[in-house]
């Protein structure tokens, strides 16, 4: 009998999740506790563990769709087994279905919450589950009818001091290959076992054996866009050193007006994004992308800016849509909340769909030029870097002036180093001599 | 110190303080030459007269009004009711006349009235002659309510209820007139009304017993500490007002509750106690269901067995603190 696979509920405000990478084919073996797909939800992405084993009969949906919690996804089964052709349209019952081991969430959320009333504990026992963080579900009660008690809480929390922390599942597989968690390192927060953890496991590890971090979630689609765009896309750099002087006064005369528009302040990075934009309109090869087959140059109306931001969990781009149209303030405004959201990775995933261009400033560090990497599918990058007193000559005496070096990396195969070159010294231009920006 | 039984310590009680005090008289049914039907106030008339140690007429309607009559005109009545059975005769002078007045009154007429009666049974008195009503009155507002438990707490409650400007319902229990405390002081000394006296100092489980039941239950922690089980005993003296602090301080050490009265448990005050519990601060410390040990609702048989058989004994209480802490 073929076993639905769900996309699961992973926190009490899902509500649809997207499809990060199916790890696994049609007609692919699965065993159980081996992830299945990677998922997104607006706050976290996690791979999907399979609770069956078997063949993965059926996937009805494709990376990057966004799927309802709580749908079926695919099945697992016997090789041959009738699956329905489209996926089923009756989602599953609210409840979580097992696959998705939803206790791995379920740490941060009071024990009492979780009790549904179903679960049979004294007040104290509640108190003292609530007071460390632990699950009732958990727990097996001494008491009449299995209640949990009170003593029951201490003996747990106790035992679990002594019991690395390991989901269910990862305990079970772990009992039945009679693998000493202990010996497991953890990928989980809190090292926390995953049962995949558990393969080539087995041996402790020593001081001298490297850290290991699973390359997952943001770090994942980081890794696979960076190096499919290095190797298949010819970049070429261009650097140019930008004056400064004038931007520098243009912030300071509108910063008040701004920070009072917005309650934000205005940065360098929306005065670099409005001559970008503004260069753009220009430069239309810039704002460009090669088609999926290559044939084509897709010449864009739009032009959405890319943001790259440097979160805990990695880089994302959010992209600030019609850049062109926006003036300042809306700029501020609207790269402000991107940059808020996205660090507290409370993007959702149309904001970081539709660039057409991408700025990656890394103005804040010690960094003067860099080769950014091309953010697939546009044509170019701009990295820009910090802001340093420079000499330059000025009728014929040397002064110091704040330059900062700009970095373009383009697509050789959308556009040529000549209109390359132009569209960035238009940004030079734009930026040295900001007035220009109100032609 | 002394050693006194809690009849002795009732009646230097109320001697000391006739003493002193000019205000004070008692009345009832055969109270005099006689001395009551316990013998609470054998010798008195020989100390303060028929005016001051009054025998009535068999009308319990008409000895409580005449207590509150003269309460209002500034008196401190001391009414003796034989049996707390009939309190149900006096009820209307209570709930509708000495619980309402200083209220309806506003403030500028006072009932300092007592009205001690004995209850409970273990007497083999039968129906009518044994029950445990203080839920009755303790339904009442207006009305005090007091149980004491030993000699020692029967002279210091008894005085605090005299001195009292409300109208104070003191339940003495049959059972308990022979019983003594070896430390009742013979200067005159006043407990106060409201104020809960922790019996026995326990860790496990917490057991409010009023009344005779305090006994009990100190009898089942010492049971129960041969076993290695700590107990505590709570004896809350007065019910209304009712020490709900002590109470919920004691169920947030032991985590566990016995409520005992000799009461029916059906409507019995051990209802209002659990509730109090269950709504205070200490439901977040409950470990098992809050437990309550009352007579079965049946009228008290004649039978001396049924009798004991209908009424929480030394081994119910055992086996309630095993329950609750599941060592049944």
């Amino acid at each position: 009998m073929a076993k639905e696979i769900f996309m699961p509920k992973l926190s009490s405000t899902m509500e649809t999740g997207t499809i990060l990478q199916w790890m696994k084919k049609e007609g692919d073996p699965v065993e159980m506790g081996e992830p299945v797909f990677e998922v997104m939800s607006d706050k976290i992405n996690i791979e999907v563990e399979a609770y069956e084993e078997g063949v993965l009969l059926k996937k009805y949906y494709d990376v990057d769709d966004v799927v309802p919690v709580n749908t079926i996804v695919g099945y697992i089964g016997e090789e041959e087994e009738e699956v329905p052709e489209t996926a089923p349209e009756e989602p599953a019952p609210e409840e979580t279905s097992q696959e998705e081991e939803p206790k791995e969430y379920a740490d941060t959320v009071p024990a009492t919450a979780d009790a549904n009333g179903q679960i049979r504990a004294t007040p104290a026992a509640r108190r003292v589950a609530k007071e460390n963080g632990v699950l009732l579900s958990d727990m097996e009660g001494s008491g009449p009818k299995q209640r949990i008690h009170q003593q029951d809480v201490y003996d747990y929390v106790q035992a679990a001091g002594e019991k690395p922390k390991a989901t269910p599942l990862a305990r079970k597989r772990a009992e039945e290959q009679n693998l000493d968690l202990n010996t497991v390192e953890g990928s989980g927060p809190g090292s926390k076992i995953y049962a995949k953890d558990l393969t080539g496991s087995g041996q402790k590890t020593t001081g001298a054996e490297p850290g290991r971090i699973p390359v997952k979630g943001i770090r994942k689609i980081v890794a696979d866009r960076m190096a499919e765009s290095a190797s298949t896309v010819p970049h070429v750099t261009l650097y140019s050193e930008v004056d400064m002087t004038e931007a520098i006064r243009l912030r300071s005369q509108l910063q008040d007006k701004i920070v009072e528009e917005t309650g934000y302040k205005l940065s360098y990075t929306e005065i670099m994004m409005k001559a970008v934009a503004e260069a753009l309109k220009r430069h239309p090869y810039l704002n460009a992308s090669l088609s999926a087959d290559q044939q084509e140059i897709l010449l864009h109306k739009e032009i959405n800016v890319g943001l790259a931001v440097a979160t805990e969990q990695g880089l994302v781009v959010p992209v600030v849509p019609r850049a062109g149209e926006k003036g300042l303030t809306a700029l501020v405004q609207a790269s402000k909340q991107l940059a808020e959201n996205a660090r507290n990775q409370r993007l959702q995933p149309e904001q970081m769909q539709g660039g057409t261009f991408t700025i990656s400033n890394l103005g804040m560090y010690a960094v003067d030029g860099f080769t950014p990497i091309i953010n697939q599918p546009e044509a170019a990058i701009l990295g820009v870097g910090q802001m340093k007193e420079t000499p330059a000559e000025e009728n014929g005496n040397v002064v110091f002036r704040p330059k900062t070096t700009f970095s373009l990396s383009f697509d050789h195969r959308i556009v040529d180093g000549a209109p390359a070159a132009a569209f960035l010294s238009d940004v030079k231009q734009l930026i040295e001599a900001p007035y220009e920006l109100l032609m | 110190m002394r050693e006194l039984t809690y009849v002795e310590a009732l009646r230097e009680c109320m001697s000391q303080e006739m003493r002193e005090n000019e205000n004070v008289f008692i009345l009832g049914e055969d109270i005099g030459v006689y001395g009551g039907a316990f013998g609470v106030t054998r010798g008195m008339i020989e100390e303060f007269g028929p005016e001051r140690v009054r025998n009535t007429p068999i009308s319990e309607a008409g000895i409580t009004g005449s207590a509150i009559g003269s309460a209002l005109t500034g008196m401190q009545p001391i009414v003796e009711l034989q049996f707390s059975d009939f309190i149900t005769i006096a009820m209307d002078q209570l709930a509708n006349q000495a619980a309402k007045l200083r209220y309806m009154y506003g403030g500028k007429g006072n009932v300092p009235m007592v009205l001690r009666t004995p209850a409970g049974s273990g007497t083999g008195a039968a129906a009518q002659h044994s029950q445990s009503l203080e839920a009755w009155v303790a339904h009442i507002p207006g009305l005090k309510v007091v149980q004491p438990s030993t000699a020692y707490d029967a002279k210091g409650l008894l005085k605090a209820a005299i001195d009292d400007p409300n109208p104070v319902i003191f339940y003495e229990h049959k059972l308990l007139y022979k019983t003594s405390s070896e430390d009742v002081p013979e200067k005159m000394y006043s407990l106060p009304l409201g104020q809960a006296d922790i019996k026995r100092e326990g860790t496990e489980v917490t057991i409010v017993a009023t009344s005779v039941m305090v006994h009990r239950a100190l009898e089942a922690a010492e049971v129960l500490a041969e076993e290695g089980i700590s107990v505590e005993v709570i004896d809350p003296r007065s019910i209304v007002p009712l020490d709900e602090e002590t109470i919920v301080q004691s169920v947030i050490k032991t985590n566990r509750v016995i409520i005992a009265h000799e009461a029916v448990k059906r409507g019995g005050y051990g209802g209002e106690i659990a509730s109090m519990i269950t709504e205070s601060e200490a439901f977040d410390f409950l470990d098992a269901p809050v437990k309550r040990l009352g007579a079965s609702p049946v009228p008290v048989p004649y039978n001396p067995e049924l009798e004991k058989a209908m009424t929480p004994q030394t081994e119910d209480l055992v086996q309630a603190c095993r329950e609750s802490l599941q060592r049944a």
